[in-house]
């Protein structure tokens, strides 16, 4: 029957065909367009003001993720022009620049404490210090909390969300079989080496470790760094120049090497990531670390450790030292958000991350969703205001505190003397990755010379410390 | 019975067909309409392919000059991102570490899987099982291998360390020594990668024409004399294809030093893609990063293309 269709009809079909196929095409190409569009937030037709709020717990915490849709509930029913979305995304570098630029990035972020200064370098998170001054409680606001994300030119670029001084976690089971008080754990570095050796000598352990990869050996080296009296960083004129070679921080490298190499109390692993070492010490593998407070939260919900292991000392100070390093999380906004969103964040920011810290309701809410999901409730943590108003505050919390507070009384006892040091102002991750290299090498290779590695840090780190101070 | 042909010459000549105006634009439009559909049904590929893929090569290029925070416009910096490259002490050392892995996945990594290949030829039972265990790193993804290798290669609990320990070895540092740290990284990517071109050799192997290996045997030639002067020849092209892309592929290693080690200790792994990486999500400067990959491309592209003029005739000889 085909021979009979006139040759047009086939030509028309054809027609159809190619324009079908055109069509297609066209239809592939809107359609992949399409995705890279979107509504990116910003007042509506409707007049309201849409953010989005990263932060949202994940499905695992549901009584504290349903505080959290309900606060968001209570927040749009308190401010009527004010639309929410959340996300429980988590913060990852990696992702953070490629979703900005996409405009796919949260309004409203929370941050560990080793970000903001990047962050705002690459103008990247804005200015809130207008919007900071008009919130309830501002004048009450402790400088300190907020220093993490305060530029040099003294602008506030975001607001603290959880902060505390970084201490020296150990394992009170080890410290007991090592013949060890747990009750007063190493107060110095001399006192920590003694304490490292004993517990690889009697349990086979190791008996302090050390972080040293993914930026994390610089981040521990300049806490001990500052606890040996020392910074990181040192004003020269008017710029930033490394201070590498002042003196604590070698002194620091020269107690990790005589640990690692006479005592032989640092084990074998010395290529450790937080997550590592976390991992390991719930395990009850490591006597000793640095580490956050925060880590008791995993060592309980991640690793399944024992609470009545797990000890806290402040961070151990030696020569002249009296410092230690700030950790934490800020909450920041997005440079992408326009005025309206940029006050809006801040409203929820205040109302979410900042309440719990001034109003003793809000705190004991939240310390309640907490508790009902096993998350760790009381931990010591700094507060952002004044006595007056924080007293209250932790009062209400600690009603609810399912910690071992005891086992956490040393820090207590210890950071209340101490001075808290931010991040090193200037090219922090490059100085955190510069001194991982130091710290792997006078932790694997015998022969290393801290003075020299530091030397050579030194030496790499200029051509960043020019650039970053460049711009 | 031979056909009765027509002698030429009696033919009548064939006058030639008119050169007017409209006879052409007619073949024209024909010849037009005989691409339009063809070049339709390739357009939503070579639009996807363009988007996805040339288009971000372009940006890279263009990137590579500028500088930006992904939030304002972009300005150009001319050759600044190249020379921050220039003036980093740690590229010297990237490059050099992304050569010595390259070098060694060649020694190590080149000759094993056609040496498992021509093996499981010779089998006379269990070569599909034996192929089916060969490929399974294969179908492992990337990063659950490497995580398992980091386990393998632990210090204190590793399976390495826990079975030489046995038989009185070690305990060996593996990835916790610079000396020996990238070995270590080239044994686990050898063990990921070899799967494929196992699979790939097999093939070849089996396009051998089995004649030549009879007619070998009966003139008395040795297995030995057999592979050289029969198998290689014989696979000759498909060895330089996958020598190419093998040294493309080991270039760009990220997972394995990213996973294991992120570039330690002292710096012995950090390869230029890891470098890549830190420009871009550790230090948010993403003009370096771009910077440093179009010089990696750029070299990529040079080696491949002398590699292919040196071996041009090899392949075909």
């Amino acid at each position: 029957m085909a021979e009979s269709v006139p040759v047009s009809t086939h030509r028309r079909r054809r027609r159809r065909a190619v324009a079908g196929a055109g069509a297609l095409a066209l239809a592939l190409v809107a359609g992949t367009a399409g995705c890279s569009s979107g509504e990116s937030g910003g007042a509506g037709s409707s007049g309201k003001t849409t953010i989005t709020v990263a932060g949202m717990p994940a499905t695992t915490a549901p009584k504290t993720r349903q505080q959290f849709l309900d606060a968001v509930a209570a927040f749009e029913k308190a401010n009527p022009n004010i639309k929410l979305k959340p996300t429980d995304t988590q913060w990852d570098a990696r992702t953070f620049a490629a979703r900005l630029a996409g405009g796919s990035a949260e309004t409203v972020l929370t941050v560990p404490l080793t970000e903001p200064p990047g962050l705002i370098a690459r103008k990247q998170i804005i200015d809130l210090s207008a919007e900071v001054k008009s919130l309830p409680h501002s004048g009450d606001l402790d400088p300190r909390a907020l220093a993490p994300a305060t530029a040099a030119d003294g602008k506030v670029h975001g607001l603290p969300v959880t902060e505390y001084a970084l201490g020296l976690v150990y394992n009170r089971d080890l410290f007991t079989k090592a013949g060890l008080d747990p009750d007063k754990p190493p107060a110095t570095w001399d006192e920590v080496r003694t304490a490292a050796k004993k517990i690889s000598d009697t349990s086979g352990a190791t008996g302090y470790t050390q972080m040293t990869v993914k930026n994390t050996g610089g981040w521990i080296l300049t806490a001990m760094t500052y606890a040996y009296g020392g910074s990181m960083e040192k004003k020269v004129g008017d710029k930033y120049a490394p201070s590498l070679l002042d003196g604590p921080a070698e002194n620091a490298l020269r107690q990790l090497s005589a640990m690692r190499w006479q005592d032989d109390s640092m084990g074998n692993n010395h290529l450790r990531t937080q997550q590592d070492a976390e991992r390991d010490f719930a395990a009850g593998k490591i006597g000793m670390m640095i580490s956050t407070v925060n880590s008791y939260n995993r060592y309980i919900t991640q690793y399944s450790g024992k609470p009545a292991d797990f000890g806290m000392a402040a961070l151990p100070q030696q020569n002249a030292g009296r410092s230690t390093l700030l950790g934490g999380l800020m909450a920041v906004v997005s440079a992408k958000a326009t005025p309206a969103q940029r006050a809006a964040a801040v409203k929820w920011i205040d109302y979410f991350y900042l309440k719990p810290a001034y109003d003793p309701a809000a705190a004991e809410e939240l310390a309640l969703a907490q508790a009902a999901d096993k998350l760790a409730v009381g931990l010591p943590t700094l507060p952002f205001y004044s006595a007056a108003v924080s007293d209250p505050v932790n009062a209400a919390i600690n009603k609810h505190a399912n910690i071992p507070a005891a086992n956490f009384a040393p820090y207590v006892t210890g950071v209340g003397k101490l001075d808290y040091q931010v991040e090193p102002p200037v090219a922090a991750q490059d100085l955190y990755g510069a001194l991982d290299t130091v710290v792997q090498a006078v932790l694997t290779r015998k022969d290393a010379d801290p003075h020299d590695e530091l030397a050579k840090a030194a030496d790499r780190l200029g051509p960043a410390f020019e650039k970053a101070q460049a711009q | 019975m031979s056909t009765p042909t027509i002698p030429r010459e009696s033919l009548p000549a064939v006058a030639p067909a008119p050169v007017g105006k409209r006879p052409l634009r007619v073949n024209r439009l024909r010849a037009g309409s005989r691409h339009i559909a063809p070049a339709l049904f390739l357009l939503p590929t070579v639009l996807v392919f363009g988007l996805f893929s040339w288009w971000p090569i372009i940006r890279s290029l263009v990137l590579s000059f500028q500088q930006t925070n992904l939030v304002e416009p972009a300005t150009w910096v001319g050759l600044r991102n190249y020379q921050t490259l220039l003036d980093d002490p740690l590229l010297g050392k990237a490059v050099w570490n992304t050569v010595v892995f390259t070098g060694l996945a060649l020694l190590i990594g080149f000759p094993l899987p056609l040496f498992l290949a021509v093996l499981m030829s010779e089998l006379r039972r269990g070569g599909g099982l034996m192929r089916v265990l060969v490929y399974l790193p294969v179908a492992v993804p990337p990063v659950v291998a490497v995580l398992m290798w980091k386990w393998f290669y632990d210090p204190d609990t590793g399976l390495f360390n826990e079975v030489l320990g046995k038989v009185g070895l070690g305990p060996y540092p593996w990835l916790q020594s610079a000396d020996t740290a990238m070995t270590s990284l080239v044994v686990e990517a050898t063990w990921a990668g070899a799967g494929g071109a196992v699979l790939i050799y097999l093939a070849a192997l089996a396009s051998v024409p089995t004649e030549l290996y009879e007619a070998a045997e009966l003139d008395g030639a040795s297995v030995r004399r057999r592979l050289w002067h029969v198998t290689l020849p014989h696979m000759r092209s498909i060895l330089l294809i996958m020598m190419l892309l093998q040294v493309i592929n080991t270039f760009q290693v990220f997972t394995e030093p990213f996973v294991l080690t992120d570039g330690g200790p002292e710096d012995s792994t950090v390869t230029v893609l890891l470098l890549i990486y830190r420009y871009a999500f550790v230090g948010g400067d993403y003009g370096s990063a771009a910077a440093l990959s179009v010089s990696l491309a750029a070299v990529l592209a040079v080696l491949s293309a002398i590699y292919l003029r040196l071996t041009r005739t090899w392949g075909t000889k």
